[in-house]
């Protein structure tokens, strides 16, 4: 029916009784079939739209439509959706097979136990928890309590999947493991799916696409190398990329942009990526680490703090402007803490924001 | 390491002497209920019956309806636990997982309405009880008590500990409250309903002042009224009032020691009072 | 989920209409009552005169006087012996389950029946009480029968009953405590004692406020142990009178509700007064 919006968010805002606004105008879509993240840092109001998707919170005002009809007055459970909780919620008393048919045999829609149980061993196998039946949640180990969550919230055939942080109870080992294994399990279901998480790398990984929140606002909605190549503004570019963008704070005046120690002609900058007109004023100019690499020419002089080994690279650590920054080196770098170098950056790379944040190169 | 021998010792002279003092009335009750007359009132006093006088059980009763004193505490203490349970059950369900208007107003009523003592309300409940023509029948015996803020709040605490996932979680099953309550609720809270209806069951069972003041027949009577009508009216019969004493006692005795572990964490959970 | 869910008005019900009926309704009862005199058929309002009466009133004056040496005396000293040996179960015993059980039987016991047999133990002649004194050459007083002893006897009796609740709620309290600050204690060799008045002892101050302020509830409302002891007399010559004595006396006896339900309202307001006190102190003492 209407498969390119299939679940839709127009002007949702949510303001909590104490005034606080959780949620500022927030509007985006989703197609069908698509596994979408939800990504911010802790309290940027990622949860609090899961759970008004998911019927458990109302919205202040705005709209919420599933497959073109407006769900906004539907109770959570005749939303068609399943939900995968944080902690899990599996209820500790029944058993893995209990839980699982558990949707099937309360409400309106309940159904003949046999059935259910039909039903529910079908997710099971999915899911690959069959053997863990007649065990009670309590006995399992994280990832399994996590697959008998999704095979729950799966059993009533909903439409649309709902995962708030499935994976931040989990070790590190077994979170790669089971983020590939989420992904094509929906991918084999076929059905549409929102995930939440604060792990930009999970949400690279997983997503076809990623809504980045902060504020209750959304700062990017787009495919997942975007948020590398051209993030919208200050905010994206800081929070997505590991290790962190270095940020220079500059100058530009007389058709050139300076810092405390180095200055670029604007127009050795490539013309055709400016967004807006580069006026004159203070500006912040950011560079990602593998973008700013030792070179006998470079325009900034450093002083080396540290080295430090991450697995393939070396992070070089130095200060600038009383701000540390750092520059992503091949493994056999020969320089040494206490050298003094020079970086030369890549400026068809380099990203310049207005100090409110606003993209203009 | 001899000193702390010494302070170990002392300590548990000291403990041993008052569990003694606690356990004896007991132990007194119990032996005194099987003496002869001339065995309770001798000088120096007998402690060990020589011949247990097991009759004087029939003796009590076949002297007074004791009989009918047991099935009116039992049904009392049991309609009493099952309903302010279910009351309680229902309402803490209510303040801890749904959310409505007046909701702070309710707590706050119910939590100050907690510190009125009962004697200060009782005799005016009396006044009620008898206005209503229900003097000398269960329901003036249990009305007043088929509701316990204490339980409730005590229900409260405990379901609040309870992951408000879990209730999220079974919304979007598909679950209506009340299968919530029923199927998830309940036997999750297992061991705190068990030990609150225990608690409840208790209290019940040794409730007086209230009973005093709304029967006055012999037939309505509970055990403890029935235990000091009868104790006034044997008053020379030392042995037969221990006897009833015991009777009145040993069920619960039996019921604490099968259910200690249960009951002392209850109490220590909260604070229970009785 | 709506924000303001009607149903829930619906699971309160029960609960909120039996409270209005038995709880709060009997309370503004109570104060009108307090304020009108004559048969419980037949009231009529008479302004301050119960309050006048109750005040001028010598047995009201017994019952109160009574009631609170019973509450000054018995809560401190039940309070001191529950802490002793709490203590020592708690650091001194392997199986302090065994000693537990054993001090809470008290509590689930019915006062009367155990009353009752105290009747026996405090009997002056053949009392097993008084046997054990003249065994030990010390004074037998005539615990039952003789008037100026019969608050001496309901404090003993009331110590006996309080010790359950305040032991089982102190060993709870006690095994709060973080092991290792004692750990630490010994680590830097303090003493038993030490360890006990300088980490037990300040840990324990909220559960001892708070028990203090239940057994002084508690004590205000002495009825049933009374009436068990002396065999529904409140001792010889009513010497052992107490305040709920006092209001059963006046409702159920002598037939003056009014004067039962002033003499109501200023217990009521003593204990109000109490729990008040209560309060503030914890919030002094950081709150539990």
């Amino acid at each position: 029916m209407n498969d390119e919006k299939f679940v839709e968010v127009k002007n949702l805002k949510k303001v909590y009784d104490n005034g606080h606004e959780a949620i500022k105008n927030v509007s985006f879509s989703v197609k069908k079939g698509d596994l979408v993240c939800l990504l911010g840092p802790s309290g940027c109001g990622k949860t609090t739209i899961l759970n008004m998707l998911a019927g458990l919170l109302n919205p202040t005002s705005g709209d919420i439509l599933f497959d073109g009809k407006s769900v906004v007055n539907t109770e959570p459970k005749d939303r068609q959706i399943g939900y995968v909780f944080q902690n899990y919620a599996l209820y500790p008393h029944m058993t893995v097979l209990q839980n699982v048919m558990f949707p099937l045999t309360v409400g309106k829609h309940k159904i003949a136990k046999d059935k259910a149980k039909a039903i529910a061993e079908k997710y099971m196998k999915t899911t690959q928890i069959m053997e863990l039946a007649d065990q009670k949640p309590g006995q399992l180990s994280g990832g399994q309590q996590q697959r008998v969550a999704i095979a729950r919230a799966l059993v009533q055939q909903p439409k649309i999947l709902l995962m708030d942080e499935p994976l931040s109870n989990l070790d590190a080992r077994l979170r790669l493991k089971i983020r590939e294994e989420i992904r094509s399990l929906v991918k084999e279901v076929g059905i549409t799916t929102l995930f939440v998480t604060h792990d930009q790398e999970e949400a690279l990984s997983i997503g076809d696409k990623i809504i980045l929140f902060n504020n209750g606002v959304i700062q990017q909605d787009d495919l997942g190398q975007n948020f590398y190549l051209e993030p919208n503004n200050y905010f994206v570019a800081n929070f997505v990329g590991n290790p962190v963008i270095d940020n220079f704070k500059v100058k530009v005046a007389d058709g050139k942009i300076k810092a405390s120690d180095f200055e670029i002609s604007v127009s050795d900058l490539d013309q055709n990526r400016f967004k807006r007109e580069l006026k004159d004023g203070e500006y912040v100019l950011s560079v990602r680490p593998e973008n700013i690499l030792p070179n006998e020419d470079g325009h900034v002089s450093a002083h080396v703090d540290d080295v430090e080994l991450i697995g393939r690279e070396r992070i070089l650590k130095f200060t600038h402007d009383g701000v540390q920054a750092r520059s992503l080196v091949n493994l056999e770098t020969p320089i040494k803490p206490n050298d003094d170098i020079k970086l030369k950056m890549r400026l068809d790379r380099v990203f310049i924001f207005t100090p409110e944040g606003e993209r203009v190169y | 390491m001899k000193k702390i021998r010494w302070g170990t010792l002392i300590a548990y002279v000291i403990l041993v002497i008052f569990a003694i003092i606690t356990i004896f009335p007991f132990v007194y009750m119990i032996l005194g209920g099987l003496m002869t007359f001339q065995e309770t009132t001798k000088i120096p006093p007998t402690l060990i019956p020589k011949n247990p006088q097991w009759g004087n059980f029939s003796r009590v009763f076949a002297q007074a309806p004791f009989a009918r004193y047991f099935l009116n505490t039992f049904i009392t203490a049991s309609v009493t636990t099952i309903v302010s349970l279910f009351n309680a059950l229902l309402g803490a369900f209510a303040m801890v997982n749904l959310k409505f208007k007046g909701k702070g107003i309710i707590q706050g009523i119910l939590l100050s309405l907690l510190m009125v003592p009962g004697e200060a309300i009782i005799f005016t409940n009396y006044n009620t009880i008898a206005r209503l023509g229900l003097l000398n029948t269960y329901i003036g015996l249990v009305l007043p008590f088929l509701t316990s803020i204490f339980y409730m709040y005590y229900l409260q605490s405990y379901f609040g500990s309870i992951s408000e996932t879990i209730y999220k979680a079974a919304k979007i099953n598909g679950a209506s409250d009340w299968e919530y309550i029923w199927r998830i609720l309940v036997p999750m809270s297992k061991g705190g309903l068990f030990t609150v209806g225990l608690l409840s069951f208790i209290s019940g069972w040794n409730s007086f002042l209230w009973p005093l003041l709304v029967t006055n027949e012999d037939s309505m009577r509970l055990l403890n009224n029935g235990l000091t009508a009868f104790a006034s009216d044997a008053g020379s019969e030392t042995e037969l009032q221990l006897a009833a004493a015991t009777l009145t006692v040993l069920p619960i005795l039996i019921l604490y020691f099968i259910f200690r572990k249960q009951i002392i964490r209850g109490v220590v959970r909260n604070d229970l009072k009785g | 989920m709506k924000t303001n869910q009607k149903k829930a008005w619906l699971f309160l019900a029960p609960t909120i209409i039996f409270v209005s009926f038995f709880s709060i309704w009997p309370i503004i009862r109570a104060f009108i009552m307090s304020f009108q005199s004559g048969s419980l058929i037949n009231l009529s309002w008479s302004g301050f005169s119960n309050y006048q009466y109750i005040f001028k009133d010598p047995e009201f004056w017994l019952a109160i006087r009574n009631t609170i040496l019973y509450a000054l005396i018995s809560v401190p000293v039940a309070l001191a012996i529950s802490i002793m040996l709490a203590w020592f179960i708690f650091s001194k015993v392997k199986n302090k389950a065994l000693f537990e059980t054993t001090f809470f039987m008290p509590y689930v016991t019915s006062t009367i029946a155990i009353g009752i047999v105290f009747r026996y133990i405090f009997n002056g002649e053949y009392g097993m009480l008084n046997f054990i004194l003249r065994a030990m050459h010390l004074p037998a007083p005539n615990w039952i029968d003789d008037p100026a002893m019969s608050l001496t006897t309901i404090i003993i009796f009331g110590v006996w009953t309080s010790l359950a609740f305040n032991i089982v709620i102190l060993m709870g309290a006690l095994r709060n405590i973080d092991p290792n600050y004692y750990t630490i204690a010994d680590m830097y060799g303090a003493t038993g004692t030490e360890k006990f008045w300088r980490i037990t002892m300040p840990q324990l101050v909220p559960t001892i406020a708070f028990l203090l302020t239940m057994n002084i509830i508690a004590a205000f409302k002495i009825y049933t142990s009374v009436y068990a002891l002396f065999n529904g007399q409140a001792g010889v010559g009513n010497s052992a009178t107490t305040a709920v004595f006092y209001i059963y006396n006046k409702f159920q006896i002598v037939g003056t509700p009014g004067v039962a339900m002033a003499a109501t309202v200023v217990l009521f307001i003593i204990i109000l007064f109490v729990t008040f006190l209560q309060r503030k102190m914890m919030k002094k003492i950081g709150g539990r």
